[in-house]
């Protein structure tokens, strides 16, 4: 699964730092979704989505080997 | 209503597996269980050492060195969220596999040295030494802790 949520995260003028807290959760957890290493829960999904105020799958798409 | 009373004993039996699985002790305990751990080795080399080799002195160290390293894979970390679970799921796993190997593996390389060295030396006769309980529990828990801090590394990474 691919993510653009350093993008999202650029828009917002938010560091991983201050996003995860934002969430709940650590820094690594957010730099690991960035890296795509990393396949976060729905509901961690859900909470990005109130953050950013979008729709889950315009920051969140399936790639080739989904 | 013999189904609903099934699904009801079910629903019940998943809630009491899933707390179980969530529990985890507070996250001093794990640097706890690794300090005692690692002052109880080394306990157990000092003793053997000077030269005293009571059985039942090993047999508790073993037995404490065990249970602190359960201490500390049974301990959350300082921020315990999904990804942090998940790598710990995931060390779990490699674990067992590894572990597996190990006891698969080590005693046949033992073996094949052994029937070396007694080509070389032409003395004696080579023997197969199994791995013990403890060997392989201990195993099992270091490869755990060890493989979650390199897992969750992979976050760290730049």
């Amino acid at each position: 699964m691919l993510n653009n949520l350093k993008v999202e995260r650029a828009i917002l003028d938010l560091t991983q730092d201050q996003l995860a807290q934002k969430i709940g959760v650590s820094r690594q957890t957010i730099n690991s979704i960035e890296k795509n290493r990393y396949v976060p829960s729905t509901v961690l999904a859900l909470k990005l989505s109130a953050i950013f105020d979008k729709p889950v799958n315009e920051f969140f798409t399936l790639d080739d080997e989904d | 209503m013999k189904n609903t009373n099934r699904a009801a004993q079910y629903a019940k039996e998943h809630a009491a597996i899933e707390r179980f699985l969530d529990y985890r002790l507070a996250s001093r305990w794990k640097m706890v269980g690794i300090f005692c751990a690692v002052a109880i080795f080394i306990f157990l080399i000092a003793y053997k050492f000077y030269g005293s080799n009571e059985l039942i002195i090993k047999d508790v160290c073993r037995t404490l060195i065990l249970f602190f390293l359960l201490l500390a894979s049974f301990s959350r970390d300082v921020i315990e969220d999904e990804y942090v679970k998940h790598r710990r799921s995931q060390s779990y796993v490699i674990a067992f596999i590894a572990t597996l190997g190990y006891a698969i593996l080590i005693p046949l390389i033992a073996y094949v040295l052994d029937i070396l060295i007694c080509r070389i030396t032409g003395d004696g006769t080579p023997s197969f030494h199994e791995v013990s309980a403890f060997e392989v529990m201990f195993m099992l828990v270091a490869f755990q802790l060890l493989f979650f801090e390199v897992l969750k590394r992979f976050g760290c990474a730049e």
